[in-house]
């Protein structure tokens, strides 16, 4: 669990409790069939919202294809009944199990696409499905009605009974959002759709965690289309595996608020009854006005409110914020000293790297090596190679030729979070955080990265914010930092991970001179904890008073390795940032 | 002699820090002016705000008289402005031929278009043999002389060039430097250069201008700035915190 | 006996591809514009279609304009006055909705403003599917013309197969091969096309050169409009359409223009024809309904296996 998640579940769940007696007096009291009807499709289309916001909303994978998932549960429910008559009690639960294995047969191949490849992609596999039940003669199926034990079918007179259940499966949904969302599995969701990069080089299996976003997703929204066919008694295909039944977890969601809880509730809570009622009123005198009106609501909440209501009331109303519950830290914990291997010994060594672009060798049989509790500045001029050399240490890119090897293990030929996993950290250039979430959140992600569990987690995450000065901050919202603030932040989430070498890019770039100092002086607490940095920086007069030694790149090649103050009177060197002219004339 | 463009107390945040401070200069119809610093030093947000793609916080930019700021950045290559971006940025699935048409865009630049572009491939013949390949297949020089002719192709009273050199071996970039130098001698265009190799840059033009972190901290002629240690230490280091 | 019915089934599945894939291929060359160069998921591109059928309908019939052009020219010129019309209404889209988030404004953000393209052009879509409905009524319409139940009969080529090439798609097929070359030229040869293809290719640099970038998308995404709106024009001449037609498109359209290669007009062009010319002849061997589950096996084949398509540019797997 996360920091301050009992908290959180606490307050959601009385929300939850007020909010489903509430809503339940209220099904009680309305006599109405038909509003009574809407009261039942309002849970209905909220929890297909809620397994929506799991993948696309938390995951950042836009999925346009989720009836795949409720089309299965409904057909599921629907046949098992006709063919084998399975209760429906029974039914939606398997459907969910078949969900699930959709989930894995979908996503297996889907997922090595990325951004709107992989949102067309899930778009056919309902469309598809579709087509092959109109082949197959599945036009229409209505669910048999038995006349005795109706109950034990999920078959009832009193429509308000279906809203019951369909509450029931509402608040289930919820309760599944809430813990994922207050698990490292939430939070592992959360990095992926930040950069999900950056979540790999933390330490995230990003396949993994999307997979089993996918599986929980398609799982639920199973249960929904089974519950879903229990109460029209008639399946089509096109009414669950349709393209407007994809869109409608999609629209719900994002009115209502994406990313978050209630999201998908507001947003069927306000569209379903608007929906509907301009389908019965003003729909029997236009018909299509409501699709009309639909289709200009999304439009104006997208245009006024991106993230959706919830957010945008949220910001407004609460602008002087709730503050989040104080974190309950443990003590600062006392100065962790890092014990490695000696100081000293060779801790990474690089051999005749190199790496091109068709014909551009960006890094050409580069070799150095990294010494135990060592701070080696990496330099050169713009275009030199610099991330390059780090992306392939990393494994973003792989390497050409060549060998690189952290005590004694190699690196290369790994997937990106398997080379954090032995112990690599690495910050980026371009640093993103969860804006709303606090510090702490923003940081204990490299600590689940490293596969530490939840108490460790929290303690090696507030340690490293102590380490870097942050730790009265942990509470604050990341949106609200300073740029220093969020450059510690990610120097924080790398040291979270406990790892024995840290890969810094740029980690100065864009500071002042007081916050340039600031900073170094955090790296030179780290260093004297006995961590190993290699760290890539333009800002000179930094790197001069924090290295112990250089190695400078030009146009992917080692042009000099040493002590800073030789390195920078080697001729090659200056020759290389200031030019060979410099150099003729100065010695003219 | 008139300042053509004139930069005033020019201050620039960019993701919300001071990328320039208080920064001045100006280039004088006629002259080959460079500014020269250190990577990070702001130098392409200096010419990105002349451009018109980033808006300053304080500060002016007139050009010719007529003061720039609330002007798009489109509408600055109509007034005679042409510009070769950092990194060549051409047109990539377009040929030689018609990304140096784009730079003829403006109405006053079709006129003479023809005149021009046999001036653009004498300066650059192997445009004129890859008339007709696409921009992202040539090397990274070729890319840079079909980002300069683009740029000559305005026919432009005021050539901005930024950090054409960045990225190439360095006998491709001494070509590139001789060019830029003939078409200032030759051609008579007003030169505003921003470079990071400091000799070569400083060595053709009349004045030059050094910029470390956000402030302009020297300026002179070439002469005058080899013989200052500041530039070297800057540039390395070197200089005290 | 078997063998030559065989044979010419075949054939006539053969050249129906052909001239069906070609208006399929100027229908794509419409998406292409739009989402293979400028990058704009648009979910309404099924409506657009149809927004040109309706407006050929209208133009030719009835008390339209065009009506004394008769059932022969009539059909195929309102196809082609279909295009400028939602050309204009594509401008206004984009200019007051899709430019929100599209382009410069949300180039760099986390992904790339896709989120807000898709749920905007899915409010569209609904708008202009129920609007259509409101405004045109739900019978199936046809914008009639007598060519339609002709055919010219070539043959007979092998034994006694005959080919039977309807005269409707054939005229329709040819106005879109026509179009469809006239669109290439304008963008390779004129002014506007290359600035348009600078501004899609570099936005930067083309704001450098003095291009209004953001003009150049306005016209180049109503282009898209027009172009498809012109191919459904041209549908409408041989199929009955209603206001919900747009939703059995869309799949098409992405198909071709994936397969032929995202940036690439000429290759949406390929695709939509390569698509088109796989739907009619897997009729040979499929019911129908199967048919267009073949086109998503064919789609999904190629999004996994070969991303950047036939003539693509750049691919973006993981």
């Amino acid at each position: 669990m996360r920091q301050g998640a009992k908290t959180r579940l606490r307050r959601d769940g009385i929300a939850l409790a007020v909010l489903t007696v509430a809503y339940l007096a209220v099904s009680v009291l309305v006599t109405n069939s038909y509003y009574q009807l809407i009261l039942t499709l309002v849970p209905i289309w909220a929890v297909f919202g809620v397994s929506w916001n799991i993948l696309s909303g938390y995951g950042g994978q836009l999925s346009f294809g989720h009836a795949s998932f409720f089309g299965i549960g409904a057909y599921t429910v629907t046949l098992a009944l006709v063919y084998w008559n399975l209760t429906p009690w029974i039914g939606i639960p398997f459907g969910a199990v078949l969900g699930a294995i959709a989930a894995i047969v979908i996503g297996t191949p889907t997922f090595r696409l990325r951004g709107h490849y992989f949102a067309l992609a899930m778009l056919a596999y309902p469309l598809f499905i579709l087509y092959v039940l109109q082949y197959l003669g599945f036009q229409e199926v209505s669910l048999p009605m038995h006349r005795e034990h109706p109950a034990a079918f999920l078959e009832f007179s009193d429509q308000r009974l279906y809203t019951l259940v369909a509450v029931g499966l509402l608040v289930c949904g919820l309760i599944i959002c809430m813990l994922v969302e207050n698990s490292r599995f939430g939070l592992a969701l959360m990095a992926i759709r930040q950069n999900e990069l950056a979540a790999e080089a933390a330490g995230i299996d990003s396949r993994r965690w999307k997979m089993r976003a996918l599986i929980t997703s398609g799982a639920i929204a199973a249960t929904a289309g089974g519950l879903y066919a229990c109460v029209l008694l008639v399946v089509t295909p096109d009414s669950v595996f349709g393209l407007l039944v994809s869109a409608q977890p999609v629209v719900v969601t994002l009115f209502g608020g994406v990313v978050s809880i209630w999201g998908p509730v507001i947003g069927a809570a306000i569209l379903v009854p608007l929906a509907e009622s301009l389908n019965a009123e003003p729909g029997n005198i236009i018909p299509g006005i409501q699709g009309v009106v639909y289709g200009a609501a999304i439009i104006l909440i997208i245009l006024a409110a991106p993230d959706g209501l919830y957010w945008t009331i949220r910001d407004r109303l609460f602008r002087r914020a709730l503050p989040e519950p104080a974190p309950v830290l443990p003590a600062t914990p006392a100065r962790q000293v890092v014990q490695h291997g000696t100081a000293g010994t060779e801790l990474m060594r690089v051999e005749n790297l190199s790496r091109s672009f068709g014909g551009l060798r960006a890094v050409s049989q580069v070799s150095f090596s990294v010494a135990e509790g060592e701070i080696l500045g990496i330099i050169g001029p713009n275009g030199a190679g610099k991330t390059t050399l780090f992306n392939v240490l990393n494994g973003v890119l792989t390497a050409d030729e060549g060998v690189a090897t952290l005590a004694g293990q190699s690196m290369l030929g790994r997937k990106v979070h398997k080379v954090c996993r032995m112990g690599v950290g690495r910050t980026f250039q371009v640093v993103r955080s969860f804006p709303r979430l606090p510090l702490l959140d923003n940081v204990v992600v490299g600590a689940y990265g490293a596969g530490l569990p939840d108490d460790a987690a929290l303690e090696a995450a507030v340690g490293a914010l102590a380490r870097v000065g942050l730790h009265r901050q942990a509470g604050s919202a990341a949106g609200q930092l300073t740029n220093k603030q969020l450059r510690l932040m990610e120097l924080a989430r790398a040291l979270a991970g406990r790892p024995r070498l840290l890969l810094l890019d740029e980690t100065l770039a864009g500071l002042g001179r007081d916050e340039c100092d600031e900073v170094l002086d955090v790296l030179q607490r780290v260093r004297e904890d006995g961590m190993t940095i290699a760290i890539i920086e333009h800002t000179m007069h930094a790197m001069m008073r924090i290295a112990d030694r250089f190695v400078v790149l030009d146009h992917g090649r080692v042009l000099a390795s040493g002590l800073p103050r030789e390195v920078v009177e080697d001729r090659a060197v200056i020759e290389a940032y200031l030019g060979s002219k410099w150099l003729a004339r100065q010695n003219a | 002699m008139r300042a053509m463009l004139e930069v005033r107390n020019l201050s620039v945040s960019y993701g919300g820090l001071r990328a320039l401070h208080d920064v001045s200069l100006s280039v004088a119809e006629g002259q080959f002016v460079t500014v020269v610093g250190p990577n990070g030093a702001g130098k392409s947000t200096l010419f990105k705000t002349i451009c018109g793609i980033f808006p300053p916080v304080a500060g002016t930019v007139t050009f010719r008289g007529e003061n720039l700021l609330g002007r798009s950045a489109a509408s600055r290559a109509h007034l005679g402005i042409a510009h070769v971006p950092e990194g060549r940025q051409v047109f990539k699935t377009l040929t030689v031929r018609e990304n140096l048409e784009m730079g003829a865009y403006p109405k006053a630049a079709r006129a003479q278009w023809h005149h021009t572009l046999e001036r653009i491939h004498t300066l650059f013949p192997i445009l004129a043999e890859r008339a007709t390949q696409l921009a992202g297949t040539l090397s990274g020089g070729e890319q840079q002389m079909v980002a300069i002719g683009r740029g000559l192709a305005s026919a432009p009273k005021l050539l901005m060039l930024d950090e054409p050199s960045m990225g190439l071996a360095p006998t491709v970039a001494d070509t590139i430097f001789e060019r830029i130098s003939q078409i200032h001698r030759e051609d008579g265009v007003t030169i505003l250069l921003v470079e990071q190799r400091v000799a070569e840059a400083l060595e053709l033009s009349d004045h030059g201008y050094v910029l470390e972190t956000g402030h302009m901290v020297l300026d002179g002629t070439y002469e005058t700035l080899l013989a200052d240690d500041r530039v070297r230490r800057s540039y390395l280091g070197l200089t005290a915190a | 006996m078997n063998a030559e019915v065989l044979v010419e089934n075949v054939l006539n599945a053969l050249t129906a591809g052909l001239t069906i894939g070609c208006i399929y291929g100027l229908m794509c060359i419409g998406l292409g514009l739009i989402f293979g160069i400028m990058r704009i998921v648009n979910f309404a591109q099924g409506e657009l279609l149809m927004l040109g059928m309706y407006a050929s309908l209208y133009l030719v019939t009835g008390g339209g304009v065009l009506a004394f052009l008769g059932p022969y020219f009539g059909p195929f010129v309102g196809a082609l006055c279909a295009g400028p019309i939602v050309f204009a209404g594509g401008a206004l889209l984009h200019k007051f909705l899709i430019s929100r988030v599209s382009g410069l404004r949300t180039a760099g953000s986390l992904d790339d403003g896709h989120f807000g393209q898709l749920i905007i052009t899915l409010g569209i879509s609904l708008i202009l599917q129920n609007g259509g409905l409101i405004l045109f009524g739900s019978t199936p319409e046809t914008v009639r013309t007598p060519l339609a139940s002709r055919a010219f009969e070539i043959g007979p080529i092998i034994g006694d197969a005959t080919v039977f090439l309807n005269k409707a798609r054939l005229i329709a097929c040819v106005v879109a091969i026509i179009t469809a070359i006239t669109l290439y030229l304008v963008l390779e040869y004129t002014r506007l096309g290359k600035s348009l293809r600078a501004a899609a290719d570099n936005p930067t640099a083309a704001t450098y050169m003095g291009i209004d970038v953001d003009r150049a998308y306005r016209i180049a995404f109503a282009l898209g409009c027009g172009i498809t709106a012109v191919a459904g024009g041209l549908m409408a001449t041989y199929l009955s359409f209603g206001p919900f037609i747009g939703l059995d498109y869309v799949i098409i359209m992405y198909s071709g223009v994936v397969l032929g290669g995202m940036g690439s007009i000429l290759g949406a062009f390929w695709g939509g024809l390569t698509v088109g010319f796989v739907q009619q002849c897997s009729s040979l061997v499929l019911p129908p309904q199967l048919q267009n589950a073949a086109i998503f096996v064919v789609f999904l084949l190629i999004v996994m296996l070969r991303p950047q398509g036939l003539f693509g540019r750049s691919a973006e797997r993981a």
